[in-house]
This record gives structure tokens, C-alpha cells and sequence, in this order.
């Protein structure tokens, strides 16, 4: 069954993913090439764990998912070759247009600044920049939404289920320590 | 209200110009190295809430597994020597080194605590062909390369009771067949897939009890209390003698470098929770044995047991690296 | 006539009722989150009932496991980011409903069904634990590697478009799980030495990064696209949605019970392999597979919330966890100064009895809250994009960090998340990788067992599988699904019949 739903070419569901069956997207040949070069480097890499050492060693199942890897990438690859270039889409603009790009990017930083920096302060930099982006709404608005809910993530995961989050530059733990120890006193009065 | 906010307000302020409060002025992280549920968590938050209370602080207890608990001992050995980071671990970080598993080992820690200590024993499927220990060597010598023994990796305790075998019988001829816990091992003993297990008296004792599993030797040197009528190895060779009492242990351990007083006060909590009733009861019926070391008792402990462990090993050929490299002293030298 | 008293426990105490319920609701919110987890949740409540006494503590354990594991079907159906692995299935069809704006009757449907399946899978606990878990017992290690060559076999039915692809992502998955040390021999495996890969890569990661990171990056492409308006007049299914799917639900469910009894495997295969099932025996949906069948979401949240009772049979019986969850309870127990083992059935049934009455409630508490509040839940869906999608980043890189404190599995959520994204735009299944990594350890662990048991000898081996009357049934479940996946047997099918056979 083939069932592509031209309202969905996107991928947002996975039990019908994006990719079209007749046509090669931008992209799709580069992103082809790439996969068989991993499974290629995979396979190098399962064969150097114990190599056909025996049956049972630690790397006979890598290799033979990796061997399947290699084929499964290879056959991808010619079939996605001889499908003739979907002329109508671009890759920057039906791929990777500049909102999932910087995106991408945003959440790349995210992941550079959020041991230094600590997780508070990078989440709120990364939601009210996002938000504001795009929602493209006043200050107020953008700075009440994404604190409120970075304080409901945070008291969610914080406080209730003890995710002890990177603390960078805020002294978090002391803050809670201190009306810990208020509700301590007041509760033995 | 209001005077709760300024006062927030001025505990931030106060600790950004770091004043020396009273430890502990925030709640302690807990490492724990092996996965919920497990026995080293089990262990951990049971004595841990008594220890709360003699703190007069929080402990907030993680598990952060990978890498046969490495993972966890290298993120403690990284963070800030402030005792605002333990590891709460097991036995295996003193053979990580010969074992090739990593460059660090409670070495890099000063015990805060070393709660209790395992008992090893040998069972066997119930079906198994023999009775003891005895009848197992014979049936193995009768029927070589058949025996499947359960195994949990290399520097487990199967590994170290097996090389234990080994070195005083006289190498054995059996199918060593891995699992990833003694949990899972033991269960495939019941149904069967392996013959005999290794295991810690705990993990092993109420399937004992109910009859599913076989006891065949205590690894001690006398019969333990919770199971009469099971020997003690040591009645059927003595030879193991040199090499027991041995088994796991649990422990609670600091970064070097963490300031004396903060130390010391984690330590009478430790020492305080490990003697509370309820915590006692719960590893007897278990059938640890209560330690609750620290200090150089416990440093000596730890070293003796790197010693007589990783020599074993080593002369049992299971080791990458030689404990010499490292300066581990062969035991009596 | 104690057992009924025990059983009736936690009706006669309102205390006790409360907690369960409690729990539950509480359980419901942890399951729909995706990266808070019910094993977590668990282990928390462990230090936090610490004090209390053993019944209170396992009653409000239960009610966040039952509620759990039902929850993450919502956030699959609502977002196409599944809540925990075991609604992964969930989402396949789910979402398709809710993008025709019938969220609210996609989770009626579910919250029936599972409650359903959760009552079949009590049952089975109370009337033949026993049974049971003899039988999860003579697994042995080549039964199991059968169980996950089945499972590997899914592929086929999770990936609609190209074969070849979900081939590819299956093998990708099954790599995956096998970064890090190896467990059993502590060798390096895909670690190219960088130590922050010796640990592996956390599945609960990957998926978060696939389903959730992926997923808003895809909807950033229509921001300003207005949310479906959802429909929420029909929640409650009639009765005879339910009667026509029960032989179905009552099907999958079995597979349900098993696969939870079983030790080391879980609701989340369950659920998948419920769903290929129901891909195998329906004959005619309204809707095909993947397009918002109803038979795609009866299938897998039987199976899962059946799994529930199925995980506690080990654990009542042997004091062998069945899963995660049963294994930290064990734990509980402990702590709580019971010895869960064998003898615990024997010394102690009110114990058994008490938990089983627990469940009961638990699940009508789970029918309760998962018919109210549906409002509330659809109106997340109904939030601005602009505001959803950054949630949902932030979401699940805080999830992917809390599954095991580790910044790299930060790394990895968010480098699988842009991945998935790329193969989400050129046809590759996402949901073979997730198959591959959960059946990965299963797979290869206990290939390497058994191998091992036969001293490396293949002849060996395959006479033990002839030899055995579960692993041959096992066997040749494996050849028939395989063949019947090829296209030679649609082709012999369409002969035979004079009809194209129903496979892809």
C-alpha cells in the first residue's frame, strides 16, 4: 500500500512519513549518499569490536545489523537515484526553511550555554526569543507566556520530582534550602 | 509574606558572597550508581532517610547508571569537593582499573560510610543433579565443558567466586553464561537456563526459602544464621580459607578534598542510620552483615579488599592490567 | 473468605481510596509527559512514603502506574509525541484522528480499552498467576532472541511507504542500542573512544528526540496555520464500537498479559506487537492502517494497560520483576519490611489480594479521569504553534536530561531530534528505530546466551530449538511472518484466492 497524503508531505505523521514515493525530494540523494556512508563507517567500526572472533563475541550482532545497514542504505540510495528531482520544491524552502534552521541553531547554543549558564537561565533566554519569534506579539505578552510556563516546567520537575537541572549561575539549591528550612519553622511552632 | 521574600532575597545574596553556614546549607546530591530497584538502591534509600534526620538536611538520592557504574563514580570524582555531592556505591570501582573500565576508584574518595558487606553463595537449580557442594564438583569433573554457570561480566561477584574456584580446585570445566545483574541470572536459574549461580545471599534467599533454588555452599568461613544446615565452603575445602571472608559491599563516599567537618558530620549520620532499628532488621532478614566503618577502619578495609580481589584476579588471568601497575600490593607483602 | 476481605481493602478504607486515586490522576499527567516517567515517579515515591505504612505506600505506587502507563497514549494522539515508549503505536494512528479534529473521540476510545485491557490483565493476575509465571519461566535465552526476531520482524508493519527504509532504520536502531559497554562482556562498542559514550544512549533519548524535537521542528513549516478545531461532543464510544471491537481488544490482550509476565520485556513491545496483530487480523477497517484506523488504537492500549496486571504476576509469584516498575515495588517492599519472593504469596496472600484490589481501583479511577477533563487536554492542542512549539523543545530536552541526569543524553535528544527530522522529509519510518533500540539488548544478549549454552556450536543450537516445544512454535512464527512478508507469498496469496493479498 502506498499511500502518500499530499496534505502531509511534511512527515508530521509517522505511520505516513514525509518523502514522496515517484519523485526525489531536494536533498534526498545527498541525504542518501550520507546514510551509506555511516552504515559503511558503522560497519568498520562493528568489525573492529571483537572481529570474527566467535559466535558470541560482543560485536557479531553489531556487525550483522550494520552488514544489513549497508545494504538496506545501498538499495536506498540507487532506487533514490533513479527517481527523476521533484522540480517543484526547494530545499530552502520546502527542507530546511530558515525558521527550522535557526531552530536548529537555537537549540545547538541551547546545549553549548546550558552547563555554564544553568538551566533557568538558558530556558528563559531560549522561550522568550523563540516565543517572541514566532508569535510576533508585544513584550508583555511574550515575557508573561514564557516565564509562567518555564516556572510551571520548573516547579514540575524541580521541586516535585527532584531533576536536579545544571544550576550555572543561580544558586537554586540554596533558594529552595531557605523556604525549606521557613516551612521547617514554621511547622515546629 | 513579605518578610519570607526579602528573606529569599537575602539568602541569595548571602550565598553569592559565599558566608561559611552551617553544613549542609542546601540539599545534598546522592549518586547512586546502579539502577532503581536494584539492591544498591534498595540499600540506599532505606538508610538514607535516617540519615536525614541526624543531618537536619535533605538528601536527594539519583540513579545514574552506564558503564558498570562509572558513569556515576567519574560525575562524583568531577564535582566540587563541598560534600554537596556523594556517590553512593557498591564494590565494583576497586577493580575498575585492572578490568580496564576506567582510571579512577575509590581512591579518589574518602569513605563517608561502609554500610554493610554480602554474604557469597553457591546455588543451583532445583532440579540440578546434585545436592552440595561436593556432588558438584564431582558431577562437573563426570561431565565436563556441560555445566552452565551464570556469570554477570568480568569483576562481578560470579567472576571473583568462580576465579575462587578456580585457584583452590584446580581449573573447572564449565559454560560461562553472562547476564547483566544477578537478578535476571537467578531467574534464568529457576527456569533453568543455567545450572549454578554465584550469587549474594540477599538476592538469593527467599527463592532458597520457597524451595525454587538450591543452597550448596555458604562462601564463609562458618554456616550463616539465616541459613542452618547450609555448610560453609571452607567445611568442604579449606583451602578457601585464605581467601574469606569476602563479598560485595555498599558504601557512601565523599570527593577527596572535602573539608574535615563536613565529613565528619556526614559520617555520624551515616553511622547513626545504619544503627537504627528498622535499617538493621532490614538487612538481617537480607542476610548482610552490618559494617557501618569509616574513617581509617574503613580505608583499610577498602585496600585489603582491593588487594586480595584484584590478585585473585589477576592470578586467575582475568584482569587487562596487572594491579602491580596500579600499586596494588599483593596480599601478605 | 479472607481473600475477599483482603481484596476489599482499599474500597473499606477511604484513606486508601483517596491515595489510589491520587495516584492515578497523578499518574495520568506523568504518563502524558513525555521524559517523566512512571519509573520515576515510582523511585521518588519510594524516599517520599518512606515513613508511611506499606499499604498507603503501594496503593498510591499503583494508582501512578495504572494511570502512567495509560497516560502517554494522550500526548501520542494530541501531539504525535508519545507520553512513554509503550504508546509509541499509540501515535500511529491517534494522530491522524486528531489532525480530522476527532482528538476527543481517539481518546475516548482509548481510555475504554484500556480500561478494559486493564481489567483482563487483573484478572489473569488474580485467577492464574501461578500458571503463568511457570510458564514466563521456561523462557529460556533462545526463546527470548525468538521473541525479539518477531518483534524485528514489526518492522514491516510500521513502515507504510518503503520496505528498504524501515529496514535501514530497524538495523540503525538496533546500532544504536548497542553503544556503550557492552553489559555482559564490559567490551567497547561504537565508542570510538569518546568516554561520554560509554555509557550508551538512553532510549527513552532517542525517542524523546525523534517523536518530540523532530515533530516541532516539522510543525514549524506551518506556524501560522490555525490549530484543528477539535470536536469533543463524542467522547464516551457507544456500546457498540466497543462490542465490535472487543474479540479484537480481548486478542491483544493476551498478548498483553504474556509479554508483561514475561521478565525483560514490557507494555512497550507489547503494544507493538499488539499492533502488528491487529494489522494481521483486520480484515476490512473503515480506515486503513496509519490513516486513523480505530483498530490502531484498541490494539496497542489493551495490550499496554494489560501488561500491568501480566508485570505483577512475576513479582506476586517469584518476586521476579516483570518490568521497571514491579522491580522498584519489589524494592518497596523491602524497605517496608516484606520479603517479596516466592513465599510471600504463601506467607502473606492478603498482600496479593490487597495489591489486586488496588489495580481494580486503580483502573476505574483511570476510566473516571480519562473520560473528564478531555477538554482541557484538547485545548493544549489548540494552542498557539508558536507558543507549543518551544514548549515542546523545552519539554523535551528537560525530559531527555531526567532520565538519567546526564547532560549527553541532552546532546543525543536534541542530534536525533534534527536527524529524525531529515528522515521524517525524505520517507523513513521513525518508528523501526525506536523497534530496533528497545529489542536491541533483547536481541543481542540473549543470541549471545544462548549461543554460549551450546558451547558456539549451531547444530547444537538449532536441535535445542526443534527440540523445544515453545522455542519451535516460536520458530516457526518467525518463518511464517517473515515469508508472508515477502513479496512471493502476496503473489502465491493473489493466486490461490484470486485476490491481491493484503500485505504492502
Amino acid at each position: 500500500m502506498q499511500h502518500i497524503d499530499p496534505e502531509h508531505h511534511d512527515g508530521t505523521s509517522d505511520a505516513t512519513p514525509g518523502g514522496a514515493s515517484d519523485q526525489r525530494r531536494p536533498g534526498e540523494l545527498v541525504f542518501a549518499g550520507l546514510m551509506l556512508a555511516v552504515s559503511l563507517g558503522l560497519f568498520w567500526s562493528a568489525y573492529g569490536i571483537s572481529g570474527f572472533e566467535a559466535l558470541s563475541a560482543p560485536g557479531s550482532v553489531p556487525m550483522a545489523t550494520t552488514v544489513v545497514m549497508v545494504l538496506a542504505s545501498l538499495l536506498v540510495l540507487l532506487k533514490t537515484a533513479k527517481l527523476p528531482l521533484d522540480r517543484s520544491e526547494t530545499l530552502a524552502r520546502d527542507i530546511l526553511p530558515p525558521a527550522v534552521v535557526l531552530f536548529s541553531l537555537a537549540l545547538a547554543i541551547y546545549g553549548i550555554l546550558l552547563k555554564p549558564l544553568g538551566f533557568l537561565p538558558t530556558s528563559a533566554l531560549f522561550l522568550i526569543l523563540a516565543i517572541k519569534f514566532l508569535a510576533r506579539r508585544g513584550w508583555v505578552w511574550t515575557l508573561t507566556v514564557s516565564l509562567g510556563s518555564l516556572i510551571v516546567i520548573w516547579l514540575i520537575f524541580r521541586i516535585v520530582f527532584s531533576v536536579l537541572m545544571p544550576a550555572g549561575i543561580l544558586p537554586e539549591a540554596e533558594f529552595i534550602q531557605f523556604f525549606r528550612d521557613l516551612f521547617r519553622a514554621e511547622g515546629a511552632q | 509574606m513579605k518578610r519570607a521574600i526579602w528573606g529569599a532575597l537575602g539568602a541569595l545574596a548571602l550565598s553569592a558572597t559565599a558566608a561559611v553556614a552551617e553544613y549542609p546549607e542546601k540539599e545534598i546530591q546522592g549518586i547512586i550508581q546502579w539502577g532503581a530497584g536494584g539492591s544498591t538502591d534498595t540499600v540506599m534509600r532505606s538508610v538514607t532517610p535516617h540519615a536525614e534526620e541526624v543531618l537536619g538536611g535533605s538528601v536527594v538520592m539519583q540513579n545514574m547508571t552506564g558503564a558498570v557504574g562509572a558513569i556515576a563514580l567519574n560525575h562524583v570524582a568531577g564535582a566540587s569537593a563541598d560534600g554537596y555531592t556523594l556517590l553512593m556505591g557498591a564494590e565494583n570501582p576497586m577493580l575498575y582499573k585492572i578490568m580496564g573500565l576506567g582510571d579512577k576508584d575509590y581512591g579518589e574518595f574518602i569513605p563517608i560510610n561502609i554500610l554493610a558487606r554480602g554474604t557469597p553463595i553457591l546455588v543451583a537449580n532445583k532440579d540440578a543433579p546434585f545436592d552440595d557442594y561436593a556432588g558438584m564438583m564431582e558431577h562437573i569433573k563426570a561431565n565436563p565443558g556441560e555445566v552452565r554457570f551464570g556469570a554477570t561480566g568480568p569483576g562481578g561477584l560470579p567472576s571473583v567466586i568462580t576465579a575462587m574456584i578456580n585457584t583452590v580446585e584446580g581449573e573447572l570445566d564449565v559454560i560461562a553464561v553472562p547476564y547483566d545483574g544477578d537478578g535476571p541470572a537467578l531467574t534464568a536459574l529457576q527456569g533453568g537456563a543455567i545450572d549454578v549461580m554465584p550469587a549474594v545471599l540477599g538476592a538469593a534467599i527467599e527463592g532458597i526459602r520457597a524451595g525454587n533454588m538450591k543452597p550448596l555452599a555458604v562462601f564463609d568461613v562458618a554456616a550463616n544464621d539465616k541459613l542452618p544446615g547450609v555448610p560453609a565452603v571452607t567445611e568442604f575445602n579449606d583451602g578457601y580459607s585464605t581467601y574469606l571472608p569476602w563479598g560485595p559491599f555498599f558504601g557512601v563516599f565523599a570527593p577527596k578534598g572535602t573539608p574535615d567537618d563536613v565529613v565528619a558530620k556526614l559520617s555520624d549520620a551515616f553511622a547513626a542510620g545504619v544503627e537504627h532499628p528498622d535499617f538493621v532488621a532490614l538487612m538481617e532478614n537480607r542476610g548482610f552483615t552490618l559494617m557501618g566503618i569509616a574513617g581509617d577502619e574503613a580505608e583499610e578495609f577498602l585496600s585489603k579488599w582491593q588487594q586480595g580481589t584484584a590478585w585473585l584476579l589477576q592470578d586467575a588471568g582475568l584482569t587487562k592490567a596487572s594491579p602491580e601497575e596500579f600499586g596494588i600490593a599483593r596480599p601478605g607483602e | 473468605m479472607s481473600a475477599v476481605m483482603d481484596f476489599l481493602t482499599v474500597f473499606s478504607q477511604p484513606q486508601l481510596l483517596l491515595l489510589v486515586g491520587l495516584g492515578t490522576f497523578a499518574g495520568v499527567y506523568v504518563g502524558a509527559i513525555p521524559g517523566l516517567s512512571v519509573t520515576m515517579a515510582v523511585s521518588i515515591l519510594i524516599s517520599f512514603t518512606f515513613s508511611w505504612d506499606v499499604y498507603p505506600a503501594i496503593s498510591l505506587m499503583i494508582g501512578i502506574y495504572m494511570g502512567g502507563v495509560y497516560g502517554g497514549s494522550r500526548t501520542a494522539i494530541l501531539l504525535n509525541i508519545p507520553g512513554a515508549p509503550s504508546a509509541i503505536a499509540t501515535a500511529l494512528d491517534g494522530y491522524p484522528m486528531a489532525l480530522r479534529g476527532e482528538a476527543g473521540e481517539a481518546i475516548g476510545v482509548t481510555t475504554v480499552m484500556s480500561f478494559i485491557g486493564g481489567f483482563i490483565g487483573i484478572g489473569v493476575l488474580a485467577l492464574f498467576a501461578p500458571l503463568i509465571s511457570d510458564f514466563a519461566l521456561t523462557f529460556q535465552p533462545r526463546d527470548y532472541m525468538l521473541l525479539a526476531i518477531l518483534g524485528i520482524l514489526l518492522v514491516g508493519s510500521l513502515s507504510q511507504g518503503s520496505l528498504v527504509k524501515g529496514i535501514f532504520a530497524g538495523a540503525l536502531g538496533i546500532a544504536i542500542g548497542a553503544v556503550g559497554r557492552d553489559p555482559l562482556t564490559f567490551a567497547e562498542r561504537f565508542t570510538f573512544d569518546f568516554q561520554i559514550l560509554e555509557g550508551g544512549i538512553s532510549f527513552i533519548a532517542v525517542m524523546i528526540g525523534m517523536f518530540g524535537v523532530s515533530e516541532a521542528l516539522a510543525q514549524l513549516h506551518h506556524v501560522d496555520k490555525d490549530a484543528v478545531r477539535q470536536k469533543i461532543s463524542r467522547i464516551v464510544p457507544s456500546l457498540s464500537t466497543v462490542k465490535k471491537h472487543l474479540p479484537l481488544s480481548l486478542q491483544t490482550s493476551s498478548i498483553g498479559v504474556v509479554i508483561g509476565a514475561l521478565p525483560g520485556t514490557g507494555g512497550d513491545i507489547a503494544a507493538l506487537m499488539a499492533y502488528d496483530h491487529a494489522k494481521r487480523v483486520t480484515k476490512s477497517p473503515e480506515r486503513e492502517f496509519g490513516d486513523g484506523a480505530m483498530e490502531g488504537l484498541v490494539a496497542p492500549e489493551t495490550a499496554n494497560n494489560a501488561a500491568v496486571g501480566g508485570a505483577f504476576i512475576p513479582m506476586m509469584t517469584l518476586g521476579i520483576p516483570g518490568d521497571a516498575v514491579t522491580a522498584i515495588m519489589i524494592g518497596a517492599l523491602f524497605i517496608h519490611g516484606l520479603n517479596p519472593g516466592p513465599m510471600l504469596m504463601i506467607d502473606q496472600p492478603d498482600m496479593f489480594w490487597f495489591i489486586v484490589g488496588a489495580l481494580v481501583t486503580a483502573n476505574c479511577f483511570m476510566l473516571l479521569f480519562g473520560l473528564t477533563g478531555i477538554k482541557l487536554f484538547t485545548r493544549i492542542v489548540e494552542m498557539p504553534r508558536a507558543v507549543l512549539i518551544p514548549l515542546i523543545m523545552l519539554l523535551s530536552i528537560v525530559g531527555a536530561y531526567a532520565v538519567n541526569n546526564s547532560i549527553s543524553d541532552v546532546y543525543w535528544m536534541l542530534g536525533f531530534g534534527v536527524f529524525g527530522y531529515f528522515m521524517r522529509h525524505y520517507g523513513y519510518p521513525l518508528g523501526p528505530v525506536i523497534l530496533g533500540v528497545i529489542l536491541s539488548r533483547l536481541l543481542d544478549d540473549n543470541w549471545r546466551r544462548a549461543i554460549i549454552s551450546e558451547r558456539e556450536d549451531l547444530g547444537r543450537f538449532f536441535h535445542g530449538i526443534v527440540t523445544s516445544p515453545l522455542s519451535l512454535v516460536l520458530f516457526a512464527a518467525v518463518i511464517l511472518i517473515f515469508v508472508s512478508q515477502t513479496p512471493l507469498w502476496s503473489e502465491g496469496k493473489a493466486r490461490v484466492f484470486g485476490r491481491k493479498g493484503e500485505q504492502q
